[in-house]
Parts: C-alpha cells; sequence; structure tokens
C-alpha cells in the first residue's frame, strides 16, 4: 500500500487552472520526483497533499485514510520541507530545530536529543549556536530540512530543497536525501533540475501546466521516445514540413523542430544505420547528423514541445 | 505549546529589540515632549502664562476690582493681563500677541448690583491659538456664574453696595461693615447648599509631595487628554505588535507550523499575549510616565489596569481580526490606520463627546470601544469610583475575545485558499 495517494487533486484559482487532476502514489522507501518548469503545479500539489490548501476537487489518502478524515493524524506521519526557507533568523540553528521539534509534539528532551543527532547528520553541529541569519545558503537549506525532519517523519515532502545554492551543498543535501530514503522514508520530491530528477528519484512524474503529462521510471519515460536512439539533424529546417516527405510519418516521430535543427526517434525496434540512411536521403540539406541516448530533457520536450530551462 | 510560542517569540525579540523598543518608545517620546512642553519643567510652569486683553469700558470700582484681582497671586501665575482699548486689543489679537481678549462692557457694574439680568462678559478667542483661548473661555464661564450665584444671595443687599461703589455719598465705614457681615451670615447659612462650583485649591495627601496638578484645572486637562491620546496610542501599539502574525506568514513560518498542526488558534493566542505585554508596557509609559511628568496621581490605578487589559484585548483582536480580513499586509496596512483614526475620533480620544453633535454624541460614540474605554477611564479619574468601569471592561474583554476567534477561524480559511 503506498504512503502517499493523490488522486485526482485539483485546483482552481478563478480562471487560472493551478493543478487538474494530478495523481500519484509514493510508496515507502522511494523517492517520486514531480519534475516541471516554474509555475507547473508542483508547489500547489503539495500543498494540497499536506492539508496547506484545500482542494477543489480530488482526494489524498495518507497510509491509506483520508487525509482530511483526520488532518492532525496525517501530519504526525508527515514531515515538509518548504521551498522558501522557513525559519527564524534571530534564532540559532539549534534552537529552530528545537522548537520545530517541539511544534512536532516532541518533549524538551527529545526534541534537544534529537537536534544533537541532526545537527550532526547536516554536519552542523559547530555552528549549531550561531544565529540562522550568520548562516551560508547552504547551511540555511540543510537547517530547513532538518526542522521537518525532527518527529521522523515516514513520509517526507521536499519542494525544490536546493534550490538557490551551490554545487557542493547540492551534492550533501541530495546525498542526505538518500540515506534517509534507505532507512525506509517515503519521499515526495518537487524539482526543475533535471539532473536531480534523474539521478535521485526512483520514479518521475511530469508536470506542466498543472497536469502530470507522463509518469514513470527513467527507462520508462525514455522508452516512450522509441526505446531507441534520436537523431538530431541540423541544417536548415524553416519552412520544412517533414508530414510531406514521403514515407516518413510511418518511420519517424519528430521531437523537437526549430530553424537548424530537427530531432526524431525512430519507429519501432530499427537498425540505426538503415535509419541514418534514410534520413540523409530526405529532400533537404543536412549540414551534421548525431545520435543520442534519450534524456528526461527530450522526453519534457516531447511532451510539451520547450526545454525544461525554457 | 503556548509556552513554547511565547518563548520563542520573547526570544526573537530580545536578539532583535529594535522594532519592540521602537514601538514602546514613540509613546515615551510623546510623553516626554507634552511633558517637556507643558509639565513643571517648562519655563512657565504648566501651560504658561496666558496674555489676556483686558477692555474695562465699564470702568466702575467694581471692574477696577476685578482688574486688579488678575495680578493677584494665584492669577498672577496663570495669566498675563494687557489692559486696553477695545481697538489696540483687537489688533493684538490679529496680530497673534493676544490669545483672548475679555471686554467689560459699559453698564456691567450696574447689571450686576441691581440683578436685573445676568451680567455679560464678552470674550474674543484668538483663532490661530488653541488651548489658552479655551482655558480664557472656561474660567470667564466659571467667574461668570460664580457672579451670577453671588448676585442672587446677596440681592437684597445690592442697592446699598451699588451706593458704596457709586461714591453717592461718603464712605461710611460702618456701612460697609455691616455689609459685609450680612454677606458673611448669609454665605455661613447657606454653605451647606451652595457647594463650590469650581474649587482651585491644592489636596496635598498624607506623606506625598504638593502636587503641580493634584486636581487642579490645569493637571485636569493634562490627565483629560492623556487619557484619549492613550487610547490612540495603545491601538497603535497592539497594531505593530499582531505584525509578528504578518512577519509569520512572509518567513512561512505559519505555513510551516500550519503543516504541522490543524487550527491556529494557539498560534494566534500566543501572538496576542505578546500584544497583551506591549500594549501593558506601553499603557505604563503612556499613563504612569504622564502621571509623573504631571505630578498627578491616577485615583484608582488598580481598576484603571484591568481596564488596559480589557482594552488590550479588544486591541489585539481588533488588529488580528483586520489582519485575517485584509488578507495582504498592505491592505491591512491601510485598514489599520484607518480604523484606528475613526476608532480614536469617533470614540471621544482626541475631543470631549460632549462637544459632539447629538447623533455622533448619542448613537455613535456609546458604540465605539474606544469610548467605553475613554469614559470609563475618565470616570475613574475624574468621576469617583464609576461603576461604568465595570461594564467597560467586560464589553471589552468579551468583544476582544470574539474578535481573536473570529480572526483565527478567517485567517485559516484563506490561508487554505491560498492567500497570502
Amino acid at each position: 500500500m503506498p504512503l502517499l495517494r493523490a488522486d485526482q487533486l485539483s485546483k482552481r484559482y478563478g480562471e487560472l487552472v493551478a493543478v487538474d487532476r494530478v495523481s500519484l502514489e509514493v510508496r515507502e522507501g522511494e523517492i517520486y520526483g514531480l519534475l516541471g518548469p516554474n509555475g507547473a503545479g508542483k508547489t500547489t500539489t503539495i500543498s494540497m497533499v499536506c492539508g496547506l490548501l484545500k482542494p477543489d476537487g480530488g482526494s489524498v489518502l495518507i497510509d491509506g485514510r483520508d487525509f482530511w478524515v483526520n488532518p492532525q493524524g496525517a501530519r504526525r506521519i508527515m514531515g515538509v520541507v518548504p521551498q522558501e526557507v522557513a525559519l527564524y533568523e534571530e534564532l540559532s540553528g539549534r534552537e529552530n530545530l528545537e522548537f520545530w521539534g517541539r511544534m512536532a509534539g516532541l518533549t524538551s528532551r527529545d526534541a534537544h536529543r534529537r537536534a544533537d543527532e541532526l545537527l550532526a547528520a547536516l554536519s552542523l553541529a559547530d555552528r549549531a549556536r550561531d544565529q540562522v541569519k550568520k548562516y551560508s545558503g547552504g547551511m540555511r537549506r540543510r537547517i530547513n530540512l532538518g526542522c521537518a525532519l525532527l518527529h521522523r517523519p515516514r513520509l517526507l515532502l521536499l519542494d525544490e530543497p536546493t534550490v538557490g545554492i551551490d554545487p557542493q551543498a547540492r551534492l550533501n543535501i541530495l546525498e542526505f536525501i538518500r540515506g534517509l530514503v534507505q532507512g525506509g522514508t517515503a519521499i515526495l520530491y518537487t524539482t526543475h533540475y533535471l539532473e536531480e530528477a534523474e539521478t535521485l528519484c526512483h520514479r518521475i512524474g511530469i508536470i506542466d501546466h498543472g497536469r502530470v503529462l507522463a509518469e514513470g521510471t527513467l527507462p520508462e519515460l525514455q522508452r516512450r521516445l522509441g526505446d531507441a536512439r534520436l537523431f538530431v539533424m541540423e541544417g536548415r529546417f524553416d519552412g520544412v514540413a517533414p508530414d510531406t516527405w514521403p514515407g516518413f510519418h510511418e518511420q519517424f516521430h519528430v521531437i523537437q523542430q526549430s530553424e537548424r535543427q530537427l530531432v526524431v526517434s525512430a519507429v519501432g525496434e530499427r537498425d540505426p544505420a538503415d535509419c541514418l540512411k534514410q534520413l540523409l536521403a530526405l529532400p533537404v540539406q543536412l549540414e551534421n547528423v548525431t545520435l543520442k541516448r534519450p534524456s528526461l530533457n527530450d522526453v519534457f520536450l516531447q511532451l510539451t514541445g520547450r526545454e525544461l530551462r525554457e | 505549546m503556548l509556552r513554547t510560542l511565547l518563548a520563542k517569540d520573547l526570544r526573537r525579540a530580545w536578539r532583535n529589540p529594535v522594532p519592540w523598543l521602537i514601538s514602546l518608545g514613540v509613546p515615551f517620546v510623546i510623553t516626554a515632549l507634552i511633558g517637556l512642553a507643558f509639565g513643571p519643567a517648562s519655563s512657565g510652569g504648566g501651560v504658561g502664562r496666558i496674555k489676556l486683553g483686558l477692555v474695562d469700558e465699564d470702568d466702575s470700582t467694581l471692574t477696577r476690582f476685578l482688574r486688579g484681582g488678575l495680578n493677584q497671586q494665584e492669577a498672577g501665575k496663570y495669566l498675563e493681563p494687557h489692559f486696553l482699548t477695545r481697538t489696540e486689543a483687537l489688533a493684538q489679537i490679529n496680530a497673534n500677541k493676544l490669545a483672548a481678549v475679555v471686554i467689560i462692557p459699559a453698564g456691567f457694574t450696574r447689571d450686576y448690583l441691581t440683578a436685573n439680568r445676568p451680567v455679560k462678559l464678552e470674550l474674543v478667542k484668538n483663532p490661530a491659538q488653541s488651548i489658552h483661548p479655551a482655558m480664557v473661555e472656561e474660567m470667564l464661564a466659571t467667574l461668570v456664574t460664580g457672579l451670577n450665584a453671588i448676585s442672587r444671595n446677596l440681592q437684597v443687599d445690592f442697592p446699598e453696595w451699588r451706593t458704596v461703589f457709586n461714591g453717592d455719598q461718603d464712605t461710611d465705614l460702618r456701612t460697609v461693615g455691616r455689609l459685609l457681615e450680612n454677606a458673611g451670615d448669609r454665605l455661613h447659612a447657606a454653605r451647606d447648599y451652595l457647594p463650590p462650583l469650581v474649587t482651585y485649591g491644592k489636596e496635598t495627601l498624607p506623606g506625598q509631595k504638593s502636587s503641580w496638578l493634584g486636581g487642579g484645572v490645569v493637571g485636569g486637562i493634562f490627565a483629560y487628554i492623556q487619557v484619549g491620546m492613550a487610547a490612540m496610542f495603545l491601538l497603535f501599539m497592539a497594531d505593530n505588535a499582531m505584525r509578528g502574525l504578518y512577519r509569520e506568514v512572509r518567513f512561512h513560518t505559519l505555513a510551516r507550523f500550519r503543516t504541522l498542526h490543524d487550527g491556529l488558534g494557539v498560534f494566534i493566542a500566543g501572538k496576542v499575549i505578546v500584544a497583551l505585554v506591549i500594549v501593558a508596557i506601553g499603557a505604563v509609559i503612556l499613563l504612569g510616565g504622564a502621571a509623573l511628568i504631571f505630578q498627578f496621581q491616577w485615583r484608582h490605578p488598580g481598576l484603571l489596569a484591568l481596564l488596559v487589559i480589557g482594552y488590550a484585548l479588544f486591541g489585539a483582536g481588533l488588529m488580528g481580526f483586520i489582519a485575517a480580513l485584509a488578507g495582504e499586509e498592505r491592505h491591512a496596512d491601510r485598514l489599520n490606520n484607518l480604523a484606528i483614526m475613526i476608532l480614536a475620533l469617533a470614540g471621544g480620544c482626541m475631543f470631549p463627546p460632549e462637544q459632539f453633535g447629538a447623533f455622533m454624541r448619542d448613537h455613535v460614540t456609546p458604540l465605539m470601544p474606544t469610548g467605553w474605554f475613554v469614559l470609563a477611564a475618565r470616570g475613574l479619574q475624574f468621576g469617583g469610583a464609576d461603576p461604568a468601569w465595570l461594564g467597560a471592561v467586560l464589553k471589552l474583554g468579551v468583544l476582544g475575545l470574539i474578535l481573536i476567534a473570529a480572526s483565527a477561524l478567517l485567517f485559516r480559511r484563506r490561508l487554505e485558499k491560498g492567500a497570502r
């Protein structure tokens, strides 16, 4: 049974549909990545899952029970790391940890002990007494993460926890998260970084304009592009309509087309050399053709018609 | 949990005291400024001597007697009389050299001693000044009332007094002595029925220093004003204290709290307690500080403290409710200031409600929580132990609690809908 199951979640702000019938499941010991650009509906989805927002439609089941039937019970097994650093800057890292531990229902002694553990695990023990306002961005992010872990949640919701920090700090946080998953924690992880989704998440949902467009493991998503390679052709493609080329439509999918580039994948399992011959014979002047394995960005490109970085 | 929330807020305030010091410093500075301007440290003693023009168009023995009295002891402390003609006096008023001009019209003594009709004095107030002309007007009204009272009671002897004042015959000291004796007998007989309208005496409580203001007209005015000012500034302080809510929203800590707890009651209660403490400290500064500076005493400090607690509860509830109602901080900013100014004006904080129009006085001010506080506090100070204070405390407290509960519910609903 999944620890988190969101079914047909919807949220609307006036005319704007922020989240449109989003469904997902997260199991114990699994990281589910919700990948999408800014404004795709990731934070709104997480906000509905943790009860910050009431959905206009759909349901959230936590450990098999409807969130809104017993919200306090659901919150007890859940930890939320908001996208923004939600800390008291005047307090020290330890004080923040202990305060949020107390808010999560720990006794003063337990909060103190747990803060010790987390400060050590997050490599912040030597700066524990410093006020948070004196911390670097990476240190703040680490304490921000730690504040959600005081009560040892079984389900962790991480909303872009590595935004705006340097690569080294990001690696530290990702490593820490991998450790949590090994302990059996279920994690819903939103991000707009492709490499994070590719390297960290067991399953990935691609979200854009409030809708989950595709979902699966990285290989499953890559197979959507033909389980093979992509052919990247460079040349002059302005005014060119590939669908009008005889037989092309039956042999290839167009992934992306611009003035200077045409990216296609082969239909079915075919020999790349045969595909290459066919492409070189097309009635268009080619300057270069390369083969590559499809990336998550290519999947996103195929699903949305634009790159995630745009 | 409430204790943890309060400890967190106190710790944050201790680490970053500047906003709180500013919040508490503003009423302190205002009280100190008023004290410097009007308190005993000011060179003129209190509000300074009032520059008063006196035009004596009657020029009788009685009016000369009155003129002479203006320079005597107590009057001389507060008044700086200038004896002028009507033209000169009006010219000096226009030049803003006088606060007011009192004109004793021709026939004043005759009217007074015949007691056929009430005496009249003309008063021209300087429109460019506010406090001094108002004080002259009050003093003049008291003088005229007193003169009328004397006239009605000593009317029988007035024909003889008139001859004495007019100098119609050589002054007979026996006659004057008899007249004075008669006047003394009448006043003595009527002493239980004719309490003085206004006293200027100073009351010194045993073991305490003589106070500058103790019950005097000037002290009364500033104690009276201070209650209204305090009512308004305490609301501003409650507003500032409740701004902690906005900061919690802005820094996303409220959102984090909501990921751990369903309701906002405890969270809002924590902010309300902080607001209560801040308003209570502010009240000590504003009301206690004023009493020190102006050297008067609050007659019922315990009851006043209860009244302040009720008022603080109302203030915190109101500001929390506006925060929930406005949704956004910038909207709440405008609403708060507007609400405080309206409540202060309509509640009689800035002007005595007795001077309002009938509709305002009878139908609006009684509905204003600021009015409940101000009227009850003034009642305690000036009208003895007015039982109205208890009703005011209860009304303020209950309204405050209702507003706090409403703000918690409204806030939660707004946040659940995605308000930031």
